[in-house]
This record gives C-alpha cells, structure tokens and sequence, in this order.
C-alpha cells in the first residue's frame, strides 16, 4: 500500500518533463488554493481539532501563506504526511508547502531537490524517562531501550549521541508517533526520544503526566521549518518572507489588533513598509501592497503565534528560550523589508 | 448347517423421503454366492452397502459374523476387516501406485510390516493376472484393469466375504470379461460372495441364489434355475423379459 | 522486444535526467556509506558504524524469518482448523469455523497491533522478570535466553546438522536421524570444551545483557500473520477437503481404515491438488503482509530500508526499486518452489 502511494508521482516522474515545477504561484491561483503538508497530529504545531479543523502553529503558517498569497488564509488543503512520505510528497509536486516539525538538514536541503524558507522553530531532541526509573541525566542510559519514531534525524541523533559517549541502547522504531508513545506506555522501552517540542506535546497525552520526566539534555540543533520544491525561487521568496513578515511584525509590534489601525494611521517608515503604504515589497515579490497586512490579520504575529499554541496560552506551556527573538536574548531575527 | 454370516433383518431404510429398502430379510451362509437384481432405484446397491456399514439404517438389524453393525466405530471397524468391497467406480486412490493401493490397509489397518504387505499384494496381483502392473499408478491402467487391482486391494485384506456393487457397470464391453473371469474364478475358490450385477450370465453361472429386488422389498429369492425358467413372481417376469 | 527497451531506457534515462534537474542525488553508492543507526533484533553482526548495504541484508533476513516462521507456522495451525471442521465433535468442529470467521474479518493490521500490546501489557518489566533458574528470562522486552558463542564456521556445521535432522525426520531415515544427533552432540561438545563459551543474559541497570533474545515485535508479527493467514488457509483446506471424491472415503472406510488414517493417507494427498495452487498465494500474501511489520518496530526489508535508509538517503525511486525488486524476487521463489512442490507430490499419479 505504501509503495503504491509513491507509484503515480514516481511514475509522473518517470514519464514526464521536470517542467512542471515552475510557476507555483500562478498553479496555486489557477486553483484556487494551496496543499501544505503537515504532520499527523503534534499537539500545537498540526492537530485536528474536535471539529476536524487543522490547529496549530505549523497550520497557522500555512494560514499566513495562503493570506499572503491567495488573499484569504482559507484556501488552504491540508494533507497529514508521515516524515517518510513528506519529502516524497514534496519533490513530486504532490504539496506545495511542507510545514511539519521536520528538521532542517544540510543532506535535506541539498540533496533531496527540496529548499527550506527559514526556521519556524528552534527544537532539540532530547529524552522523556520515568521518574521511578531514578535517572536524572541522559548520561546515564547506557544500556535503555529507547522508543523513537522511524523515518526522522531522531534515529540518526540517538545513535550518535551513545555512540559518541561509549553507550549502548537498543531502538525500537516504530512508523508513526501514536506507536511510540504507546509502546513507551506499555513499557517496552525505558526511553522516549524525540525532539522536546513533541515530548512536551506527547506528554499530554499520557495518563498522570507529571510521572514522567523530560531530561535536561538536549542532544541535536532541530532548526524547524517551512520548505519547498527547489527550482520556484518566486514561490520559495514568498514562503521565506511570510516567515520573515511574521518575525518583523512581532519586533516591530504590529498586532492582529492593531494592524488594521496601524495600516492607516502609524507614521514609522519601516511599519510604513510593512503595511505597503510605503516601497514595492509587494510588488517585488510579485504580490500586491498588503500582503504582509494579510498574513498579520490572519493569524498574527509570531509572538502570538508561539504564546497560542506553544507557550502561556496553551497547554504545552513550553518556554519561549531559544524562540525569543534576537534583541530579547532569543535566535528569531529577521532581515528589514526595504 | 452354522449361523448365517450375514443376517439381515426387517431393515428399513430411508434417503429423506424415499424409502429404499422396505422392510428386507436376508441370510447368506458362508460360502454362499448370492446375486442381487432388480430394477434401478430399487434399493439393490442400497443393501451391499449396508452390509460393510457404508450405509445406516433406520430400523431392523444387520449381523455380520455375529456382530451387530449398530453397536458403533469398532464394531463397524471389524466388520469391515472381514468383508472386501469392490465399488462400480473402481474407486482406487489415484495417488499411490498399484502396490501402495494393495498395501496401504494391510499396513495401517492390520499391522503387517511393508515386506509381509508387498509379498501380499503380489501374491494378489498374480490372483488377478496383473502382477507386472504394481509400480503403475491407476490412471496408467485401463478400466478392467484397475477393477482387477481393486478386487486385489479387497483380497490383500484377506476377507471371509466379499461384496460387489455392479463391478462391471461403468466398464466397456470389451473388459467385462476379464473381470467377470477374476470374479468367476474367486466364486470358484468358494469364497462367500454378495454381487449386484445386471450381468445375467454371471448370475447364472456362479450364483447359489438368485435375490431379485423391486421398490425395497425382496421380490423373489431363488436358485438360478428356478428364478430364470419359472419365476413366480410378475414383477420378475416383467424385470427378465427386458433384459434377456 | 527493441521497441521495450527503447522504451525503458528512455525511461529510465528521463528519470534520471528529472533527478537532477531536480537537483535529488541519485545512484547506488549510498549502499556503501555508514549506516549510523542501530538495529534491535539481527541475525547477523550489525552495529551502528556498519554500512547501509549490510543494514539491507539484516532487514532482508528479517523479513524472511519472519515470513519462513509465519509460514511454517500457518500451515501447520491451517490444516489443523481445516481438517478440524470435519470432525465429529461438534465443539471442535464449532470452535473451526469460529476461528475461521473471526480472524479473517479482522483487518490484519488491528490483529498485529492486538497481539503486540497484549504480549507487552501481559509481560513484567526488565526489573520483574520471570525467572527460570537463573538461566531464563521472560520480560515486557523479550525472552532472554543462554546462546552458545560460536567460533567461525561453528554455526554453519550446526546449521548443516539441523536441516540435515530435519530432512531425516521427513524422509523417516533412521540411520540419518542417529547420525546426525550424535553429530550434534559432538560439536556441542567440542564447543564448549573449545573456546567458545555461553553467554547467560544478566541483568544490568536497564535490561538483560548477554545470551539470546526473542523480542516481543517477532512474537506478536508471528502470532498475528500465522493465525491470520491460518484462517485463509482453514477454508482452503477444506475446499480441498470437500473436492475429494465421496467414492475415496467409501473406499477407505471399506478398507477399515481409520478416520485418521483415511485423512492422512487418502484425503489430504489429494486434497493437495486443490490446496497448493492455492496456497502458494497465502504464503504469497503472508510475505508481502509481513511488512506490516514497520508498525510494530520490527525491523523487516520495509522498516529498515524503505523506512529508515530511505529517510536518511533521501533516494526514493532507488530504494522503492530495490525493495520492490526483493519483494518480486521473493514472491517469484516462493511461486517456483510451489510449483515444483504442486509437479513432484501434489499432481502425483494424475499425470499419465
């Protein structure tokens, strides 16, 4: 079955002409909306909700895009992919945009035809014991079985990081992260490994949460974020610069309440620009003036992006850190639209 | 003059609502050779086979040897080691050579080694007169062949009766004889022998008696020679003006 | 035939020509470079600095144990549930189709995940082991038990020895069976005299280090395809069962043979006529459902290779290929040794 799902895009590839990867911009117009991949379900980056709507902030980036590009962050399709069949999907045209917690690699971005717009999330991995099990550090696991999702820099990661501290560990690698985390409940391993963002979130889930403890070590740099297909740089610019739209707006303090007031009344030459009152950043790009105005209504800037669906405001309560932004002791930093 | 070997009494027998043997009585004697006729679908093969336990009834007794068919898998198990059937299909097992047919229930059912079985089956093969035929398999053999090495596979049990159920019926013309020769030569040697035949040339040959059998009930029992020149019965004279 | 070829290496070219355009590596000398992931359950030596190409023989061999279990395994539990629905006793004969129906309308990947957390959930952690005199032991993370270290070559010979045990039973050779248990006993022997030792499983901080171990994701992707592809084979059974000829059974049971006997010497070996065509598509199937396995974590062909290398590598179309072409390899032996077996035995005596 698996294999059958990569046959029509192996075979379109097989059979046709690479042009087809140009001009994402006017496929997506013609169409009317836009696919963006997402992961299968990871507690405030892409979940259903009761009512089957997609949450969360890898969803909202894809909201920001299709604002940007589209006019309205409702034409939008979301396709839950595995991390095995993302880069699939990706390379063949079968989504456009592929914001899922997957990690940004040198191999990925230069050997798999795929280009990443920017860092949407900085995560580490990093490991999820039980209190009861008396280990305090990941330095002392040697000998764990440890749970981990295939197909994901997870596996690679946990191998270095015992190889390189003369550990042994026994993985048991399951396809999909409902497994994982069901495995590591019924005790099959003494370890759950993945980045912290998603043992925080997969915490959650478990019965009596507080039982279990994430260590302090993060082993791995997971810069996370939005790629695309190589060999579109107009599309690939737009992508980046929602990104970077969503950063400046957070440093430069336009809000999704006040960026309609500030569109008309604000007299500062780079909100000026922001809002398209000023330059041609839209035009640039091949969009109209308000673009980053769009993106900001829909779904706001990244600070409240991040509080909504990672930090205060949500459940997972995760602490901003890394994800401050550059003048606030974090490594969020965008490039000045001018 | 001993029991009769097989005893046959007021035996009933039904295939859903047709009655197939109406109330049937019947002693063979050792050394008896009885010929069983009749029309077809009046319960004739209905009767040998209930005498080996391939059939139940529903009513009556039948004994073989003093054993009562209905006193369940054991008795019906020695029963059948005392009485050889030969079926009108021959019904070898198609994917055991000759000799495997022959040795087969000697080996299992009356625990003879292989070597005891095989010397067995030649000796019964020569009695059939096709001993170079043992490493053939059954569908290599032309059909009155292999109802020659289906009555050896019944002798190599070494029964004291033997039973045929139209043993030249599905034959053609031309090997009728070689097994009626087979059977003749067995009736010869004076082993107790039930047959159901149409073959009214064996009957009057070999047989002791002749039973004639019409809608389950015994019509008439005879010596050949009475029942062909004066039945009594008009059901006989009806049966034996269509087939002579 | 020219214009096939043509054709496929336009393809193929086109394919390769899209790559790189696309800029996506292609090619085969990933196979060479450095796996850097471990493997929990291998039949041969891996460790994480081993390279991709030996990572794909472990997930081969995997994949063929399982299927080479499962398959014995079925068989053997098939015929037993299809000859069971003849039996006399109406419980057992009940029970049979129970099972037949149950299993077969179960979607086979809920049966694997059943079995897998009913085998963790059932078992006591590393710390709560069950414990048989210090030697075995039996925990939610496998069954550990002492292996012999064998010197080189050690466990060819005894590999050697037990096909050639396994084959004398079938043959029924007794000498064969003698000879080769005492030569048997004689390399165990010189084994242990010799260097090589016995690892006894011992338990460390986490878990069991040493000996053998029988990992819960083999048990339950055995238990689950075995009894799963059983049903199937129950109903073959007994569509072969059924095409026997009533005169067959008249004949036996007018032989006196027993009801045991009447099924094994004249009802299965031509019930065989009907069951290997047909069989031969359940071992089919039971290879390619192996790969299911992925869900549980145990390493097979797919999880291994078309799971994890493919995420490091990247190379779809090469390692869909590859896999593809070891699945096809697989399917197209399994199908030669059917037909050979259905020639040789099952057709016995039909073929003038």
């Amino acid at each position: 079955m698996r294999i059958l799902r990569y046959l029509v895009p192996f075979l379109s590839v097989v059979l046709f002409g690479a042009a087809t990867s140009a001009g994402t911009l006017d496929t997506i117009k013609k169409k009317g909306w836009l696919t963006c991949g997402v992961s299968q379900g990871l507690p405030g980056f892409s979940v259903p909700d009761a009512k089957g709507n997609w949450t969360g902030i890898d969803v909202d980036f894809c909201r920001a895009v299709a604002a940007v590009a589209l006019g309205s962050p409702d034409k939008v399709k979301f396709r839950p992919l595995s991390t095995k069949e993302a880069f699939t999907a990706l390379q063949f045209g079968e989504i456009h945009i592929l914001s899922r917690n997957v990690t940004w690699t040198q191999t990925r971005d230069s050997a798999l035809g795929v280009n990443f717009a920017g860092i949407l999330y900085y995560d580490g991995q990093g490991f999820m014991v039980r209190r009861d099990l008396g280990v305090r550090s990941a330095r002392e696991l040697d000998g764990a079985a440890v749970c981990v999702n295939s197909g994901s820099t997870t596996e690679l990661n946990l191998s270095d990081y015992f190889r390189s501290h003369g550990m042994k560990y026994t993985p048991v690698v399951f396809e999909k992260s409902d497994e994982v985390l069901a495995a590591y409940r019924a005790g099959r391993c003494d370890v759950f490994s993945t980045d912290q963002s998603g043992l925080y979130a997969q915490r959650l889930k478990l019965p009596k949460g507080n039982v279990h403890m994430i260590l302090p070590e993060v082993i791995s740099k997971e810069p996370l974020g939005p790629a695309v297909r190589q060999g579109d740089d107009q599309w690939f610019n737009i992508v980046r610069w929602t990104l970077f739209a969503l950063i400046g707006a957070e440093e430069l303090g336009v809000t999704k309440s006040n960026v309609t007031v500030l569109e008309k009344k604000t007299r500062n030459p780079a909100v000026r620009r922001f809002v398209g009152t000023e330059g041609k950043a839209g035009a640039n790009l091949g969009l109209d003036p308000k673009w980053a105005v769009r993106a900001i209504t829909a779904v706001g800037n990244y600070g409240e992006l991040f509080e909504r669906h990672l930090g205060n405001k949500s459940r997972l309560k995760i602490s901003r850190d890394l994800n401050r932004l550059w003048n606030k002791g974090g490594l969020h930093y965008a490039p000045p639209i001018r | 003059m001993s029991d009769p070997v097989i005893k046959v009494e007021q035996v009933h027998k039904w295939f859903g609502t047709h009655q197939a043997l109406d109330g049937v009585d019947l002693s063979v004697n050792t050394g008896e050779r009885i010929v069983v006729c009749g029309p077809s679908g009046s319960g004739k093969s209905t009767l040998v086979r209930c005498m080996n336990g391939l059939e139940t009834v529903e009513s009556g007794r039948i004994t073989v040897n003093q054993i009562d068919l209905a006193g369940g898998t054991t008795a019906v198990e020695q029963v059948r080691k005392s009485v050889g059937m030969v079926f009108q299909q021959f019904n070898l097992f198609p994917h055991l050579t000759v000799e495997e047919n022959l040795c087969l229930a000697p080996v299992r059912g009356l625990g003879l080694s292989e070597i005891e079985a095989k010397e067995r089956a030649e000796k019964y093969l020569k009695r059939v007169h096709i001993p170079e035929q043992a490493t053939k398999f059954p569908l290599q053999l032309s059909g009155g062949q292999q109802q020659r090495v289906a009555i050896a596979r019944a002798l190599c049990m070494e029964p004291k009766i033997m039973l045929f159920d139209e043993p030249t019926s599905a034959l053609d013309p031309e090997m009728i004889k070689e097994v009626l020769d087979v059977i003749a030569e067995l009736a010869a040697d004076g082993m107790t022998m039930v047959c159901v035949t149409h073959e009214m040339g064996l009957a009057r040959a070999m047989a002791d008696r002749i039973v004639f059998l019409d809608e389950g009930q015994i019509v008439e029992e005879a010596s050949p020679l009475e029942f062909f020149d004066s039945p009594k019965s008009d059901r006989t004279k009806q049966f034996l003006s269509r087939i002579l | 035939m020219v214009i096939v070829v043509v054709l496929v290496s336009w393809v193929i070219g086109n394919t390769f020509d899209n790559l790189s355009t696309r800029g996506i590596a292609s090619g085969f000398s990933f196979l060479q470079s450095t796996a850097g992931f471990g493997i929990s359950t291998s039949l041969i030596e891996f460790s994480e600095a081993s390279s991709i190409g030996r990572a794909f023989w472990v997930g081969l061999l995997n994949t063929l144990l399982v299927s080479a279990i499962s398959v014995a395994l079925a068989t053997i539990l098939g015929f037993a549930f299809g000859v069971a629905r003849f039996s006399g006793n109406w419980l057992l004969a009940r029970l049979a189709a129970v099972y037949v129906e149950t299993l077969r309308n179960i979607p086979l990947l809920l049966q694997i995940f059943f079995w897998y957390f009913a085998v963790l959930r059932s078992l006591p952690s590393p710390r709560q082991s069950f414990d048989l005199m210090g030697l075995f032991f039996l925990n939610n993370r496998g069954f550990y038990v002492p292996a012999l270290e064998i010197f080189d070559g050690g466990g060819w010979l005894l590999s050697v020895l037990i096909a050639l045990l396994i084959t004398a039973f079938w043959q029924r050779q007794q000498k064969l069976i003698s000879r080769s248990c005492s030569g048997m006993a004689v390399l165990l022997l010189v084994l242990v005299f010799a260097n090589a030792g016995i690892s006894v499983p011992v338990l460390r901080s986490f878990n069991f280090i040493g000996g053998a171990v029988l990992s819960p994701e083999l048990v339950a992707l055995v238990i689950a395809l075995s009894t799963y592809t059983a049903a199937f084979i129950a109903e073959i059974v007994r569509a072969g069962i059924q095409s026997v000829p009533r005169g067959q059974i008249e004949a036996a049971n007018a032989l006196s043979l027993s009801n045991k006997d009447r099924m094994r010497f004249v009802v299965i070996p031509q019930a065989l006529r009907v069951i290997v065509p047909l069989l031969t598509n359940q071992y089919l199937n039971l290879t390619k459902n192996s790969s299911l396995a992925a869900a549980i974590a145990f390493p097979d062909l797919v999880s291994v290779f078309a799971g994890t290398v493919l995420n490091i590598t990247g190379q779809a179309i090469e390692i869909i290929g590859i896999t593809m072409a070891v699945y096809l390899t697989i399917s197209l032996a399994i199908a030669m040794a059917m037909n050979a077996f259905n020639r040789t035995t099952a057709m016995r005596g039909l073929s003038p």
